[in-house]
């Protein structure tokens, strides 16, 4: 007989309060989770958006992909040696556009490689948000650093950098804006970590993303709330069924004086942890997504079906871990003690 | 023919430094098919030796025999298996479980002694079992719409259902009015005798003691008369 379905019809509200909190709690989870990834493609999708591999960078540039500059010889030996490496530099800059209106950009230039968008002298491929901002194929913008014109070649989907749109650029015009002979990064897809170049300090693509400023503090501060939020989960699980508990310390001692195993007490209570969890899951998994769905423009929300379903494990989890700490107590429970306490 | 008994059983508590002997050496048998009362004076140990009997505390020394097992020398588990399947338990307050209905109390306890019977002659032998305490009307009833009588009628039922070996019931009456307790300990009999129970019964209500086969008289933790 499923007692704990049964309690739970009988005793609606109680379930119900509960219910609403983890459905309230996980929502915001997902809502911030959803945040925090948005956050992270509008810092680093050009980076994220790149295959597993290894990233170099000047030994002396203290992990600042800015400071760095990869000598011209060992670029050349590098990707003599790695057909699809790539050298590559990112800059902040501006673009003038027609109305000689700045756009704020990030200046990404790269070797020949399948991983960069390529362009030749004067044309530009830029980020899609910056079409909603008036620019269009055939433009041609400006830069205050360069002498000739660049004239937009396309568009290329979420492609940001430090929350500015990027903006692929040929290698000559990049070196004549920004008056460098070197190339700030060399990445090599599908690299181990065990390849070493002499001068060069290699980063796997996540410790390169926490080089980036702000990236780090951004997430660690984001993901901190999360976590906070599945903790708090956790607790209210316990606190719920520890609540739950005392209440039935009476009940539980007499069904086990007839004989009700403490195993089948424990399979009860997480039965119930386990439908009050999933139903407030599936609730705030449907209205995140439709969140999702209808996040104003430019607010950057970004949630997968990976990181949803992560979070949704590690919210069964908890939920799991909370109430059986709570149950501890039942294990505790005398059966003597219920019959002496007196009707429960 | 006896079917449990308890041999030199002891109960000791320790409270600090002090040792009090509540239970000093019980020799007791009980024959199949009869009820016996335990009675005294309170703090006489009659309600520790039916806890000890019933496998819900362990005695400090002696044996407990069930069917030829010394219950002391088991596991928790086997006389937990014991209590569900070869006992009964009514007590002084009737513990129901709040969310289940009258119906649903018994067929929890079908389940607690892992009935062999199917669903629908479980719920055959449920209604049985009702229609023999008079409470087949209420059987969709909760505990929180039933009286005080109707509670312990079903906590009756739900002792008996199973088909126990013993009943154990700790001053089953004490929370009625008379009338109610006469109809209780008539039904407490009728239904032992009908199914073949042994029971065993703490009380301190001698009215009740006309429903009983055999009295068995406690003072100071020591069986002072044995028999009716």
């Amino acid at each position: 007989m499923n007692i704990a379905w049964k309690e739970i019809k009988k005793n609606k509200v109680r379930f119900l309060i509960l219910g609403s909190i983890v459905f309230l709690v996980s929502l915001l989870t997902f809502i911030i989770s959803g945040l925090a990834n948005g956050l992270s493609q509008d810092n680093a999708a050009l980076i994220k958006d790149l295959p597993e591999g290894q990233f170099y960078m000047n030994k002396d540039a203290d992990e600042t992909y800015n400071l760095s500059r990869i000598e011209g010889d060992l670029q050349k030996e590098i990707l003599i040696k790695q057909k699809d490496a790539a050298a590559f530099s990112i800059q902040m800059g501006f673009l003038n556009d027609k109305d000689e209106k700045q756009q704020s950009v990030a200046f990404v230039t790269s070797t020949d490689s399948k991983l960069f968008k390529n362009v030749k002298q004067g044309e530009i491929i830029l980020d899609r948000s910056l079409k909603d901002k008036g620019i269009n194929v055939g433009d041609t913008l400006t830069n205050n650093q360069f002498s000739g014109e660049f004239i937009v070649k396309g568009f290329v989907d979420q492609k940001k950098y430090s929350h500015a749109p990027v903006a692929y650029i040929n290698m000559e015009n990049y070196k004549e804006i920004y008056r460098v002979k070197e190339m700030q990064l060399v990445f090599i897809p599908g690299e181990d970590s065990s390849t070493e170049f002499t001068g060069l300090q290699s980063f796997s693509n996540k410790d390169f993303l926490n080089t980036i400023p702000s990236y780090n503090a951004e997430q660690m501060s984001l993901n901190m709330i999360v976590w906070f939020l599945v903790v708090i989960s956790g607790m209210l699980f316990a606190i719920f069924f520890y609540m739950m508990n005392v209440q039935k310390i009476g009940l539980y001692g007499i069904l086990k004086a007839i004989g009700i195993k403490t195993s089948t007490l424990f399979k009860m209570m997480w039965t119930q942890m386990l439908v009050i969890t999933v139903i407030a899951l599936i609730m705030s998994i449907a209205l995140s997504q439709a969140f999702n769905m209808i996040a104003p423009e430019g607010m950057p929300f970004y949630l997968t079906f990976e990181t949803t379903a992560q979070l949704s494990i590690v919210f069964l989890i908890i939920g799991f871990i909370g109430s059986t700490l709570s149950g501890i107590q039942i294990k505790k429970i005398e059966p003597l003690q219920a019959i002496q306490q007196g009707e429960a | 023919m006896t079917i449990f008994s308890l041999s030199e059983v002891r109960k000791t508590f320790t409270n600090g430094e002090v040792e009090e002997e509540i239970l000093k050496g019980i020799n007791l048998s009980l024959k199949e098919g009869e009820v016996t009362a335990l009675v005294g004076a309170s703090g006489s140990g009659k309600s520790t030796l039916l806890t000890i009997a019933a496998g819900l505390q362990p005695a400090s020394n002696g044996q407990v025999i069930f069917e030829g097992h010394n219950m002391a020398a088991m596991s928790s588990e086997g006389v937990r298996k014991i209590r569900a399947s070869k006992f009964g338990f009514v007590f002084q307050f009737a513990h129901l479980v709040p969310f289940l209905t009258v119906e649903e109390q018994l067929m929890l306890m079908l389940d607690v002694s892992e009935s062999k019977l199917s669903k629908q002659e479980q719920k055959r032998e449920v209604n049985r079992i009702l229609t023999s305490v008079e409470m087949d009307h209420r059987k969709n009833a909760y505990p929180s719409s039933l009286s005080g009588g109707e509670k312990q009628r079903v906590a009756i039922a739900r002792a008996i259902i199973h088909k126990p070996k013993i009943l154990f019931a700790d001053e089953p009456t004490a929370s009625l009015d008379s009338k109610r307790s006469k109809d209780v300990m008539a039904l407490i009999r009728d239904l032992t005798k009908t199914l073949n129970i042994t029971t065993l019964m703490v009380t301190h209500d001698e009215e009740m003691l006309s429903y009983v086969d055999n009295v068995i008289k406690m003072s100071d933790g020591m069986v002072l008369q044995n028999g009716v």
